[in-house]
């Protein structure tokens, strides 16, 4: 139950390698999630759906989408979607500071290989979780986030940690309805 | 002399060792032709030691895949994705190559040069499919050399009939490449029956008013490992052996001739595929990004005012050195995705070929400019939209013979495809020198189809362009060729895709020209960026007819609803960018903003936009499959200070739902 090396949140263009590889988590028992924060509340997606984290860049809205799609960043040339999950979760967006970032993930189901980036209030650490120590929740109810978007709850250290489905909230289910 | 013979004495048994048996069989004949020289010695004993090579080459592989299926290995070689995409990369190359140098030997049937390259390609083939267990494609590959062998030989004469069941067989090889690109891999996909084929090729194998060659085939002349002989192959065997020999003998140059001669060949051999280097494509879009990405860098450095304000001249020197490596590299990276047009040429000429078969007309097409680079995307999807102009240049343009005579014209009718490189874009032409486009015949067919009012009067220029509306074809009868109504306006759309233009010449009784205009790269896009309510955004230049301020008074509001402006008389409608964008306006007042006139599809449209920042060449990128509904936005590309503008869709932005939606 250590706390492994904490990601630092590299300025743009420094953190070239990101996590480490997939793999090397895997090997291990317990799968190792990343913890960010929103709000007061503390989030964990296994790592092996991230691909880096990067710092706060300047984002280029993308016309008729909706409000929680930011729009695009230049992710070292490749032209990469950014959501904001405060709004996405529905928990009131606060201003962008030097501790917010974007955790870059590679969305699975995709037809196409492609990026998009998460914009969180900060990340903390990288912690391995057990599977026996998430409690499933059929019926979770907290506060304005939905049921749908989360996989179960996890108590760590006496600190509870909301355990994410990254691709449900990436999905571009809503993006479609749109158009 | 003596060398040759002893190496060729060491290769046969070391060959039968290995159950090698046809590379045995060549290393015999080789031997044998070392010791009783014939006239074309030389150029009879490169074939054959070339023959050698591939034959050793290719039963090794064999072999080696025979072993691995008896160790235990996967039965079916099949399951190696990356092998069998590797076969059929090869394959389609080779099967190219065999039709072009068909079409080449159907006109110059004496030229040896061509019939020695097919048989080359047919037999790497055949080594390949060999390799991949497939029976049947390797036993057809291996009748077709058969044949092909024959008229090397001069047993034969390349007759056109004989060039059309090869072209066959190519296109069914071509077919059967296509079943294994498509099969998932998991299990093995039915192949088409060749039988007929076969048929058909041994039909050819019979020489015309000969007596069949006389059937000696000499031992160790056996089949591949494991094949059961095809009826055709044993006399053919005996050709191969018998024509030298039959040659009156004449005595030969020194050794070092000929291996200066075996040389030579090899040297031309490598020449076909010299100086290429297969990348996956991937690869150089990411070299291509990572290149815009350094020259941003680069920039970003140069002007970074802590080294401006340093001063120092070296260092500006360094910096200076540093920019001109970065554009030429800029420039490098951005060939890359060019390629000549030729490929694409070819297949024209081969398709050309079969449509005059068919029409029954006689008729030859000229190419010109095959060297004409332009974007690798627009060369491979050219082909769909030249196929369709050239079938309607043989079908709909080029007279029947006798109504070529009647009008003074040869009884060959000829079609010109030609393209180069004009003020910064492709040009591409096909031209034909039939009857010209019946312009009354095309009013007429306008008026019944209802495309157009029965007293409407049109220029000559927009009679001919009415033949680019949907649902629209001038050929009498549905032929087999072409005229079955999918017309020219698919070829239009297609076109646009490609952000070409298109345009017709038609003189009757002269011919019809068709010129197609494109840009030299899709990558790579002439862009205004402009500033709307903060954000900046990149319109593609090639829309934009005028940019100006609007002079007082001459915005209105026609009966409250849409706004427009007078521009020298004309009325013009206005939009504003900001309201199709969905943003919330710096400022509302048109008359402190810029109006950028654009013409779409025939309508003229003023855009309103808050500064004009400059125009700029950009490459574009693509947003991806998650933006890919998104109306109105066809890319992105990342500025010079490395954010990322994105690349408006002007058809998206002012599509009819669009425009309701903002209004």
């Amino acid at each position: 139950m250590n706390t492994l090396t904490a990601p630092t949140v590299a300025p743009y263009g420094e953190n070239r390698g990101g996590l480490p590889p997939a793999a090397a988590v895997a090997a291990q028992a317990a799968s190792k999630h990343l913890i960010f924060s929103l709000g007061k509340e503390e989030f964990a997606v296994p790592v092996s759906k991230v691909k880096e984290i990067i710092g706060m860049l300047e984002v280029t809205p993308v016309p008729h989408t909706p409000d929680h799609v930011r729009g695009v960043i230049n992710l070292r040339g490749k032209v990469v979607p950014v959501i904001d999950l405060r709004a996405k979760l529905g928990v009131p967006t606060a201003e962008y500071d030097e501790r917010t970032c974007i955790i870059v993930v590679q969305p699975e189901m995709a037809k196409s290989v492609y990026l998009i980036g998460v914009i969180v209030d900060g990340v903390s650490e990288v912690m391995p979780v057990q599977s026996a120590e998430i409690e499933k929740t059929e019926t979770f109810s907290h506060g304005l986030i939905s049921a749908s978007y989360v996989q179960g709850v996890a108590k760590i250290r006496g600190k509870v940690k909301i355990l994410l489905d990254l691709d449900c909230v990436i999905s571009q289910a809503d993006l479609r309805q749109l158009v | 002399m003596a060398t040759l013979a002893g190496l060729c004495a060491n290769i046969v048994p070391a060959a039968h060792s290995l159950g090698m048996e046809e590379t045995a069989a060549c290393a015999e004949r080789l031997a044998a032709e070392v010791a009783a020289p014939g006239p074309n010695f030389s150029s009879l004993l490169e074939q054959q030691i070339e023959l050698l090579q591939l034959n050793a080459d290719t039963e090794l592989a064999a072999r080696l895949s025979q072993q691995r299926v008896a160790a235990g290995g996967p039965a079916e070689i099949f399951q190696d994705r990356s092998m069998i995409g590797d076969f059929i990369g090869e394959a389609r190359e080779h099967l190219e190559m065999i039709e072009q140098e068909l079409l080449l030997l159907e006109q110059s049937p004496e030229n040896p040069e061509p019939i020695h390259a097919i048989f080359r390609s047919f037999h790497t083939i055949k080594g390949l499919a060999g390799i991949f267990n497939l029976t049947s494609t390797r036993d057809l590959a291996h009748e077709v050399e058969t044949l092909l062998d024959l008229v090397r030989n001069g047993a034969l004469p390349a007759t056109p009939g004989l060039v059309d069941v090869v072209l066959a067989c190519a296109d069914r090889l071509g077919e059967i490449v296509n079943l294994l690109a498509e099969d998932s891999g998991d299990e093995g996909v039915p192949l088409p029956d060749n039988t007929a084929l076969l048929e058909r090729l041994r039909n050819q194998m019979m020489p015309p008013d000969e007596d069949p060659v006389p059937a000696a085939p000499p031992a160790g002349a056996a089949p591949p490992v494991g094949v059961s002989p095809p009826a055709g192959v044993s006399p053919v065997a005996a050709t191969v052996f018998t024509a030298p020999a039959a040659l009156p003998a004449a005595s030969f140059g020194a050794e070092s001739g000929v291996e200066g001669d075996s040389g030579a060949a090899r040297r031309r051999a490598s020449d076909l595929s010299s100086a290429q280097v297969k990348v996956d494509t991937s690869k150089l879009d990411f070299l291509v990004d990572m290149v815009g990405e350094l020259v941003i860098a680069q920039s970003l450095v140069q002007q970074d005012p802590s080294l401006v304000q340093f001063g120092d001249p070296r260092l500006g020197r360094n910096l200076a050195q540093l920019g001109r490596i970065t554009t030429d590299l800029q420039k490098t990276a951005m060939s890359l995705r060019v390629v000549p047009i030729r490929q694409t040429f070819q297949r024209m000429q081969r398709a050309f070929r079969d449509l005059v078969k068919k029409s029954g007309k006689q008729a030859e097409l000229e190419l010109v400019g095959e060297d004409a680079e332009l974007d690798r995307s627009i060369v491979e999807q050219l082909a769909d939209p030249l196929m369709h102009m050239i079938r309607n240049s043989v079908d709909h343009g080029l007279e029947a013979p006798g109504e070529r005579e009647q009008t003074g014209k040869p009884n060959t009718g000829k079609v010109r495809l030609a393209a180069s490189h004009q003020s910064g874009n492709v040009l591409i032409e096909i031209s034909d020198d039939g009857r010209g486009l019946n312009r009354a015949k095309i009013l007429k067919k306008a008026i019944e189809r209802g495309l157009i009012p029965a007293d409407a009067n049109l220029p000559v220029d927009k009679i001919l362009e009415l033949i680019f509306e949907p649902g629209f074809s001038t050929a009498d009868q549905i032929s087999d060729v072409s005229g079955r109504g999918v017309g020219m306006d698919v070829v239009k759309k297609q076109i646009h895709k490609l952000r070409g233009r298109i345009e017709i010449r038609s003189e009757p009784g002269i011919g019809t020209t068709f010129l197609l205009r494109f840009p030299l790269t899709l990558a790579i896009i002439d862009g205004l960026t402009i500033r709307v309510s903060g954000e900046r955004y990149i319109l593609p230049l090639h829309c934009v007819q005028e940019i100006f301020r609007p002079e007082a008074d001459s915005i209105y509001r026609v009966k409250g609803t849409q706004e427009v402006v007078m521009l020298r008389d004309r009325v013009i409608p206005l939009l504003r960018l900001y309201k199709l964008l969905g943003r919330v306006p710096e400022r509302t007042d048109p008359y402190s903003g810029i109006l950028i006139s654009i013409e779409l599809e025939g309508r003229r449209y003023c855009l309103l936009v808050d500064e004009l920042l400059g125009k700029q060449e950009v490459v574009i990128k693509s947003l991806g499959e998650y933006f890919s509904a998104v109306p109105g936005v066809s890319g992105a590309a990342i500025l010079g200070d490395g954010c990322v503008g994105l690349i408006l869709d002007l058809d998206g932005l002012l599509s009819q739902e669009s425009l309701d939606a903002a209004a």
